[in-house]
């Protein structure tokens, strides 16, 4: 048994069922602080099920998860939040008839003061709050893309793709969380595209030291490369964990993946 | 006991008339996720229709009653089921991808349209008319009660009506492709189920029912007014929300059970009747608030 | 963001306000249709070729909302000057403005926050009985006007949990229901005046009365002008209002809202508590406007308050483009003051608002304006 400090997510017996169909089942996960764990499966293994039963979305029907010594399970999205777990979408879920920046804003919004006094009445202070807002959403996105970071106030929907995945990063990291969640960030991405989105990611580890990320991926080659560890559902049951050279050669895993006897 | 019974009465046609408007709201709800909110004008119009049937016949010297029913019933049918395929045409079908607010807006819109045209249009429109009494006026006496044959006519008509749509859906042909289409529309259209055709007969039916419950309407108050249609647009439509839209039993139990909360608050607030529509319509809000999408709920899912 | 001088600010405003007002004095002058056709058409003309060249937003941009707001409000301030013994002129001013004022918190809810209110009416009505039962007492009459806006947002606040619970056409149908169920309630209820209503006296702000005439600066003012002056400081007061909320966290927070209520709220966006604030404060603005409105015209009756009335605030909001400002406030005009300038469509107005509205939803479903993006608030050139 690891102590308790190294240990930043602790989840047990995670069991999430809709209906009929068990979408996850007695799930046994840990997290250690500031490691990035990539999440594997085929289709339907679960693994987006459990980003929505970790940050709220659905209560989980069976077990706990424990975020840094709290329980989490059944609480509310916003509290979760502001516990310090942020996500992506694998479905892009971005305000398209907002900014670049309005969107960043709203990944910000609980370091944001949303008095009703302070937003109508004190507009030189509400200023200054927004130039400080500005000034850290272009240092997020310049580590993605300078200029996309230029483009900081125009509207998303002249916005390409790929863009709009970093944004989507982006906005996920200004609230400085201590887990994020992605899934599937490479999603529609060329090889290349991919590459230079993990080096960014990677960069963004480095300069948020605490910041630990579960990463959902399809791709095979990014999860060798950037993860130190890797867990394999399949049908809402943890098949198995280690490196991906470890999980990789598992037979198990082999036979769920690649349909081989 | 006999008061009982007037109430019953009066009830059971009511809740005949609201189901029948509330099965169009339910089906079109199920075909294409929208509610077509001039539904309740398409009565008043199918009301209106058949007066103006009947005022032909009477020039044209058609003076037996019988007939007289007939034709205006048919009229009144044929004419709205054309007038809801054309609605579904133009308004809905266009608005297929929009947000459902769109297409909530739009028909409410032109149900005022609609409205309007009756009123401005209509000889005499803004005054109520009086509706001719077409069916026989025979009545049996029972102590106080007094049981009219008019009004048992229309009830086994309309149970019929009702009867005859869910035979429809699920025995023949078309019902079958109405329900494949309410129930996967993509499926239902790799099938080789003309999509639109569906919708637009389905549209046909709902208004059809609506005329029939217009003529109904008539019938039973012995006048029709332009603005009537609205307040059973939106009964028609709580009704099927009750029930939950897209439900065909759903439909009908809640017209009957709108029609009970009406004829409970009438009864429950003796000194003013006129406050059964308040009762029923808080009673209406509070059980959304407890089951938001019915009692007989819609299943919403989100994919995240 | 401000690169122009204070001087040319105020020149581009005065410009605006200057080319606004004489339209809005030839379109109330005329007593000929033709010349009031015209007019429009003129005014379709130049604001559509505005819009096209850029050269609008361009000088509105220029000048700065707060600068356009206040010329705006000399405009205005010069046409009651101008109509000064003219009450009917008078009266479709102000009309005009608190019917702004009510689509403004209409607004707030629907266009912001996404809260569908179809009984609009219904609220402006509360606060219209609101004032014509407090004015009765003797409370001070600034009082009351905030007390109207304060019980409709109260009567409103019984929607809020039906509301929280349902989305789309459900949440629609509560409000509509509540609509219905407000305006029988009046027409029954003995206490309220039944179907006859209620009468009230006039504005009074420390003994000075609205009703009455007077001799101003050597000009006979009916006392129209002053509820016209009153409805100019309420409107203007709640487009800054409507205009400082949207630009700024709280527009953000109800845009996240509004567009995507998962994803807000997992960013810690709290649904309810900014639904709750929108319909509120939108109940409020109504609420205020429809107590002015009665203490202008006198008295106040059910049947003002009808679902068709709801409707006619809405397709204003339609018309004008859902989200867009300006274009709501001319949308207000043109619905208030076309049926009383060309006779002849003052009957078919229903008629001609709701097709309008259909050809709109139907044809540019982004609205007659795009709505665009929110303009940066912050204070340094981006």
């Amino acid at each position: 048994m690891v102590s308790g400090t190294a240990q930043l997510l602790v989840c047990r017996g995670l069991t999430r069922q809709f209906g009929g169909v068990v979408a996850l089942s007695g799930l046994d996960l840990e997290l250690r602080r500031g490691e990035l764990l990539g999440l594997i499966g085929p289709n339907g293994s679960g693994k987006t099920t459990f980003f929505n039963v970790l940050t709220g979305l659905f209560p989980p029907t069976r077990g706990e998860i424990v975020f840094d010594g709290a329980p989490l399970a059944g609480a509310r999205p916003q509290e979760i939040h502001r516990a310090g777990i942020t996500r992506t979408f694998q479905r892009s879920r971005l305000c398209l008839d907002l900014s670049i920046f309005d969107n960043l804003a709203i990944g910000a919004h609980q370091r944001l003061d949303h008095r009703m006094v302070f937003n109508v009445l004190r507009r030189h202070d509400l200023a200054r709050e927004a130039d400080a807002t500005a000034a850290a959403a272009t240092e997020l996105l310049e580590i993605f893309d300078p200029p996309l970071a230029r483009r900081l106030f125009e509207p998303m929907t002249g916005v390409a793709m790929i863009d709009r995945r970093r944004v989507e990063i982006c906005r996920a990291l200004m609230s400085r969380p201590r887990l994020l969640l992605l899934d599937e960030p490479s999603a529609g991405m060329t090889g290349e595209e991919t590459t230079r989105l993990m080096d960014d990611l990677l960069e963004v580890r480095r300069r948020f030291g605490d910041l630990t990320i579960v990463l959902i991926e399809h791709e095979m080659s990014v999860i060798q490369r950037v993860t130190e560890r890797c867990v394999v559902l399949n049908y809402g049951k943890k098949l198995c964990e280690g490196t991906f050279a470890e999980v990789s050669a598992d037979p198990e895993v082999r036979r769920a993946y690649l349909g081989l006897a | 006991m006999d008061l009982l019974a007037q109430y019953v009465m009066n009830g059971v046609m009511l809740g005949l008339m609201y189901a029948l408007v509330a099965l169009g709201f339910t089906l079109f709800f199920g075909v294409l996720d929208v509610v077509q909110f001039a539904h309740g004008d398409v009565v008043t119009a199918g009301a209106f229709a058949g007066l103006a049937t009947y005022a032909g016949l009477v020039l044209a010297g058609v003076e037996s009653a019988v007939p007289q029913l007939v034709l205006v019933v048919i009229a009144a049918t044929l004419s709205m089921a054309v007038l809801g395929a054309v609605l579904g045409r133009v308004l809905v079908l266009p608005l297929k991808g929009a947000p459902p607010l769109n297409v909530l807006l739009a028909t409410l819109m032109g149900g005022t349209a609609l409205r309007e045209c009756i009123r401005l249009f209509y000889p005499g429109g803004s005054q109520p008319q009086r509706f001719p009494a077409l069916l026989p006026s025979a009545s049996w006496s029972m102590g106080h009660f007094t049981l009219r044959l008019d009004n048992v006519l229309m009830i086994v008509a309309g149970g019929v009506l009702v009867l005859g749509l869910s035979l429809v859906l699920r025995r023949t042909r078309l019902g079958l492709e109405i329900r494949a289409v309410a129930q996967d529309e993509e499926t239902a259209r790799t099938m080789g189920i003309d999509f639109r055709r569906v919708v637009l007969l389905t549209f046909a039916i709902g208004s059809a029912l609506a005329a029939f419950a217009g003529v109904m309407h008539g019938l039973y108050y012995n006048e029709i007014n332009f603005g009537s249609g609205l307040l059973l647009g939106v009964i028609g439509f709580s009704a099927a929300v009750l029930g939950g839209l897209g439900s065909f039993g759903g439909a009908v139990l809640g017209g009957f059970l709108f029609a009970g909360l009406q004829t409970l608050g009438a009864v429950a607030l003796p000194f003013a009747s006129a406050y059964k529509d308040v009762f029923a319509f808080t009673v209406v809000i509070l059980l959304m608030t407890w089951k938001p999408t019915g009692l007989i709920g819609e299943q919403l899912g989100e994919r995240v | 963001m401000r690169t122009a001088s204070a001087g040319t600010r105020a020149i581009s405003a005065l410009a605006l306000a200057a080319v606004a007002g004489l339209l809005l004095y030839g379109f109330l002058a005329t007593e000929s249709e033709k010349t009031v056709g015209l007019i429009l058409l003129a005014a379709v003309v130049a604001v559509a070729g505005g819009l096209r060249s850029g050269v609008l937003p361009r000088l509105v941009h220029a000048a700065g909302a707060g600068p356009v707001l206040g010329a705006l409000g000399l405009s205005m301030l010069a046409l009651i000057i101008t109509f000064h013994d003219d009450p009917f002129v008078l009266l479709l001013m102000a009309r005009a403005l608190l019917v702004l004022v009510a689509c403004l918190g209409l607004h707030v809810q629907l266009a912001d926050a996404g809260v569908p209110n179809f009984a609009g009416a219904a609220f402006f009505g509360v606060g219209g009985y609101t004032a014509a039962v407090l004015g009765r007492s003797d409370l001070p009459h600034l009082l009351i006007l905030l007390a109207s806006g304060a019980v409709a947002a109260a009567v409103g606040s019984l929607l809020l949990l039906p509301l929280l619970r349902t989305r789309g056409h459900y949440a629609a149908l509560i409000t509509i229901a509540f609509g219905l169920l407000f305006r029988t309630f009046l027409e029954v209820n003995d206490t309220l005046g039944g179907p006859q209503g209620l009468k009230l006296g006039g504005l009074r702000i420390l003994g000075w009365s609205f009703n009455d005439d007077r001799q101003l600066l050597g000009m006979d003012f009916s006392g129209y002008a002053f509820y016209c002056l009153a409805a100019v400081v309420l409107a203007l007061f709640a487009v800054a209002l409507v205009r400082r909320v949207e630009r700024s966290w709280i527009g953000v927070a109800l845009d996240a809202v509004r567009l995507d209520e998962t994803a807000a709220a997992c960013f810690g966006i709290s649904i309810g508590r900014w639904k709750i604030a929108a319909f509120t404060l939108g109940n409020a603005l109504i609420g205020v406007a429809g107590g002015l409105s009665a203490m202008m015209v006198g008295f106040i009756a059910p049947n003002n308050f009808t679902f068709q009335e709801s409707l006619v605030l809405v397709s204003i909001l339609l018309l004008g483009g859902l989200g867009n400002l300006a274009g709501l406030a001319v949308a207000a005009l043109l619905v208030i003051w076309l049926p009383e300038k060309l006779q002849p469509i003052q009957e078919f107005r229903y008629l001609l608002f709701s097709v309008l509205v259909v050809l709109v939803l139907v044809l540019r479903p982004a609205g007659l304006v795009r709505r665009t993006a929110r303009r940066p608030f912050g204070s340094v050139a981006w």
